[in-house]
């Protein structure tokens, strides 16, 4: 195609616009701005600008505070890669060694022999995993638990916990069920967003995407439900990262709290 | 009738029945939010509607309407069959494979991420393979339409190519560019997340990659509309268009600018440092450009017509246009919405200002009244114009397409306009229910009951457009495609840069190296720690 | 009708108008950036989310208002699914606070209603905003990006309070119940 005349007179000038246009941004955004609101601040220009292209932390308009604070974790379980994969294994065929401590409450099956100790039968393998590191390292306590768990060697945990996460649930005794399954739907499902209290299902619900370590709860027994949420509300039990359950629990009524752990313990 | 009519039907009643569906989940999410409190109002289904809400219209609904017009163009405007049929058949089919997986993934609870995807929150790995299979299906779709261009330009040495085509293949190539980010977001960070091949995510690399994609895709989805504008308006309105050399540059304005900017959604974030911030603000503020000089030619394109049909005085013009056209009023109250969308615009992309808008419903109204009010009822209109040339048969009136439009408008402002004033009040987005005792939040109330009004008036408007066009219609006399607007002087000369892409191609390549160079090889440099995948798919 | 240069006149003069409309804006946002010191959000600071409730600055124990020996108030909150730790903070009223905010599990966002405090909370940087406060009283802070479906219910309360009325015990905390 023969260009026309002016074709090339309109290349040169629309790749100027475009140069100076860019130039300019970058003078302003890489040098000018950063280092005056730099010198406001008392920051020296050099480290101004090494800012204002991310080259260190920090804005160049304002100091970071220091900080020496010591650690205070309230659990040490972290959910690095290496964990989480060890969770993701295929169950151990034959059942773990070590299972058979945890036969003599919880059953061989995993099914509680007392109302009063929760289920692990189809239980969450991380939750499994968490609680047993918990009582090892003391962030949660209890007088059988925690000497047999100081028992457990660390990697003893994740086969343990792999193990009973594979066992069936219960099976539900449907006739007990309906005088069971009191009105609490709505903090089940929706929440109450005017205390702040989202709806259970929102992290123990199949497909929520809640926290790793989150327990699924349908099935459990209702006497360890119940005493579990006291005892988060109470503070007595305070080995859930960020007090995610304390909070929550401590806003509930003794009613709700006695329905909810009727719900679950009766629903699928 | 044009031959390739039932590829181009297929593409848009696969977009407008997605949208249809999207709009009865956009009004029911209004009910849920409002105090109204419907059935089934959890946040389980809410989060689940809201996904399906904005994968439908974001992804489906566009793609297949441009897809599908382009196609069109290409056949109408450069007046030669389209170049492999059979392949744009092959891309709808796959395209159609991707829709069918992700909304059915969607709806079976297992991808509720929102349109966005916000990783680490990983859905199933199907719904995002979904997606890839609708953009490849857009991928071909580019291909054909560079070589329909490029086959016309050899059989025509020395012709401007229509400004219509030249417009669909500044689109497609702007298309290529810009699903670069979220393809690769999606192949290297979320599906092998999903697939459980990787336990964390570096959440601020993703988000720069979607960024990338993120305003650019804006752009794809308003080409349509700027292409009516500029071509079928003047047309339909019985002028000329004032500039072809203006219709040229704007298209390559958005293709050059709507790239390097996709910052600006992440202004708030803290993984992206204050410079380049500062740069893609500089570069947003020039998309502002392109729009300008449209609303400047369709205006002068606009007053031609007005006065040809006998039109006095200085605003005289404007009563004399023909308003009972459906693309008159179209691109008429499609500009009164680019005037409020446009100037809600300016307050996002102002950094300072942006801090008091950021993620409240102020976001929400903007894109609604752009995408939304702006660009879609040019869908409509577009379609309304096309239809007789696809089917053969014309409405006995144009009637029920006007109260359409109306509808729409109307329902689009009463929606938006309170979406606006609650986000300055500081309604934030993405929320399922509202605790209406809160003082600071019982004010809101009776706003967003309005706008759930809007929401039904929108409702009504989207069956109505189905209807029109599935409707019995009288068979068309002439059925022709319509007459592309006539340039004031014929465009004989254009710069050569103006007639090609690959100068504009280099100038991208130039901006995107600048402005996102930097900001994507820090997560390489300094690798960040990653975050644990959260699965909401079991 | 116009001739071809008439319409080549008008554009170029209409192409000044836009250029001045937008050199307009950009010289707004900058004059701002100069004479207020206004940024957005930027930190660049890595932190990682798996090992957050582990070290020192966001363990459960240091979270909330701390002001520094040499007067500096610093505020500390995380976001996780789906609240906010610590539900309440306080903070005195014409004096800068610096509030840095980050998430253990997946994106979060934060918004003070009423004033400038916006900023996304993303896992593996720490989210750090700098404000004044003016206005007294419980101010709504709603977490304002999709982080689950607990999403709606999650927000928490800075209590903005004048001065005087603002302590900080012996170690330099200050927190809602102390009011």
């Amino acid at each position: 195609m023969n260009a026309p005349a002016g074709s090339s007179r309109f290349t040169v000038l629309a790749g100027s616009a475009i140069g100076a246009i860019l130039l300019g941004g970058m003078l302003f955004g890489f040098a000018l701005l950063p280092i005056i609101q730099g010198r406001q601040a008392g920051i020296d220009a050099w480290t101004a600008f090494c800012r204002s292209l991310g080259i260190g932390p920090g804005t160049p308009a304002a100091s970071s505070p220091a900080d020496t604070a010591a650690p205070r974790p309230v659990s040490d379980v972290a959910w690095t890669g290496a964990t989480l994969a060890a969770l993701a294994g295929a169950a151990p065929a034959a059942p773990p060694e070590a299972a058979q401590q945890c036969a003599s409450c919880h059953g061989e099956k995993g099914i509680a022999i007392d109302p009063a100790f929760p289920n692990l039968a189809g239980q969450s393998a991380a939750a499994i995993f968490k609680q047993l590191h918990d009582y090892r390292s003391g962030a949660r306590a209890h007088d059988v638990m925690t000497p047999m768990a100081q028992g457990l060697a660390e990697e003893d945990l994740a086969p343990l916990a792999v193990h009973f996460a594979s066992q069936p649930k219960g099976s539900l005794d449907v006739t007990a069920r309906a005088d069971r399954n009191l009105p609490v739907a709505d903090l089940v499902f929706r929440g109450d967003p005017a205390r702040g209290i989202p709806a259970c299902q929102a992290c123990h619900g199949a497909r929520s995407g809640g926290p790793i370590e989150t327990p699924t709860l349908s099935r459990q027994n209702e006497a360890y439900l119940a005493d579990q949420l006291r005892r988060y509300a109470s503070g007595e039990r305070g080995n859930d990262i960020y007090g995610r359950m304390r909070g929550f629990a401590a806003k509930l009524t003794e009613d709700e709290i006695k329905r909810l752990a009727a719900f679950y313990a009766w629903t699928e | 009738m044009i031959a390739s009519r039932r590829l181009v039907l297929a593409h848009l009643w696969t977009a407008f029945i997605a949208f249809a569906a999207a709009c009865v989940l956009g009004a029911w999410q209004m009910w849920v939010r409002s105090p109204l409190r419907p059935p089934l109002a959890t946040p389980e289904n809410y989060f689940l509607s809201v996904t399906a809400h904005g994968s439908a219209m974001a992804y489906v609904l566009t793609t297949f309407f441009i897809m599908g017009f382009g196609y069109y163009v290409a056949e109408t405007a450069l007046g030669r069959p389209l170049p492999r049929p059979r392949i744009a058949w092959a891309a709808f089919w796959i395209a159609m494979l991707g829709t069918l997986l992700a909304l059915g993934t969607v709806l079976s609870g297992r991808a509720t991420v929102l349109y966005t995807f916000y990783p680490p929150m990983t859905g199933s790995a199907v719904y995002y393979v979904g997606l890839v299979l609708v953009v490849v299906g857009s991928w071909v779709w580019v291909g054909l339409m560079v070589e329909a261009m490029r086959r016309w330009k050899k059989a025509e040495p020395g012709r401007p190519v229509p400004l219509a085509m030249f417009a669909t293949v500044a689109n497609a190539i702007m298309w290529a560019w810009t699903t670069v980010g979220v393809a690769a977001e999606l192949l290297f960070q979320v599906i092998p997340a999903a697939l459980g091949l990787v336990q964390s995510v570096d959440v601020g690399l993703s988000r720069t990659l979607f960024s990338w994609t993120l305003h650019a895709i804006v752009y794809f989805w308003l080409f349509p509309a700027y292409i009516a504008f500029y071509t079928m308006a003047p047309a339909a309105a019985g002028g000329r268009l004032y500039s072809d050399t203006m219709g040229r540059l704007t298209f390559v304005l958005f293709l050059l600018y709507s790239l390097p900017v996709g910052m600006h959604h992440l202004f708030m974030d803290p993984e992206h440092s204050t410079g380049f911030k500062f740069l893609q603000m500089v570069l947003t503020a020039f998309v502002a450009v392109p729009t300008l000089l449209t609303v400047f030619t369709i205006t002068a394109s606009m007053e031609i017509a007005g006065r040809l049909a006998g039109g006095r005085g200085l605003f005289g013009w404007i009563g004399a246009l023909p308003w009972h056209r459906p693309m008159v009023l179209a691109t008429g109250l499609s500009f009164v919405m680019l005037f409020f969308g446009g100037g809600g615009g300016l307050v996002n992309m102002a950094y300072g200002m942006n801090a008091m808008v950021h993620n409240t419903s102020w976001v929400t109204a903007h894109f609604h009244l752009i995408f939304g009010g702006t660009v879609v009822i040019m869908y409509f209109a577009i379609a309304y114009a096309i239809w007789p040339s696809l089917t053969g048969r014309e409405a006995g009136s144009f009637t029920r397409q006007r109260l359409q439009l109306w509808l729409w408008f109307i329902g689009m402002m009463v929606t938006t306009l309170p979406w606006h004033w609650l986000g300055l009040l500081g309604q934030w987005r993405r929320v399922a229910l509202f605790d209406y005792t809160n003082p600071t939040i019982a004010p809101w109330a009776p706003w967003v009951i309005v706008s759930f009004v809007g929401g039904l008036i929108l409702l009504v408007s989207a069956l109505l457009f189905v209807a029109n066009l599935a409707g019995r219609h009288v068979p068309a006399l002439r059925a022709l495609p319509p007459r592309y607007a006539q340039s004031h002087h014929e465009a004989s000369h254009v710069p050569t840069a103006l007639n090609g892409f690959g100068f504009w191609n280099a100038a991208v390549a130039v901006l995107m190296l600048a402005a996102y160079g930097w900001p994507i090889a820090q997560f390489f440099v300094e690798p960040s720690p990653g975050a644990i995948v959260h699965r909401v798919d079991r | 009708m116009a001739s071809e240069e008439d319409v080549l006149r008008t554009e170029i003069r209409w192409s000044y108008v836009v250029a001045g409309a937008t050199a307009l804006i950009l010289g707004a946002i900058l004059f701002a950036g100069l004479a207020r010191g206004i940024n957005p959000p930027s930190n660049l600071e890595r932190i990682d989310p798996k090992t957050l409730h582990l070290t020192g600055e966001f363990a459960e124990g240091n979270l909330g208002t701390r002001v520094a020996p040499n007067g500096d108030v610093t505020v500390r909150i995380v976001t996780t699914q789906f609240a906010f730790v610590p539900q309440c903070v306080v903070v005195p009223t014409g004096r800068r606070v610096t509030l840095r905010f980050a998430s253990p599990d997946v994106i979060h966002g934060v918004l003070v209603a009423g004033t400038n405090v916006n900023t996304m909370v993303i896992p593996g940087y720490v989210a750090q905003v700098h404000s004044t406060f003016t206005k007294t009283g419980d101010l709504l802070t709603p977490c304002h990006e999709y982080c689950g479906l607990g999403h709606s219910q999650m927000w928490a309360v800075v209590r903005a309070v004048p001065p005087d009325r603002f302590a900080a015990d012996a170690e330099g905390r200050a927190n809602c119940d102390r009011l």
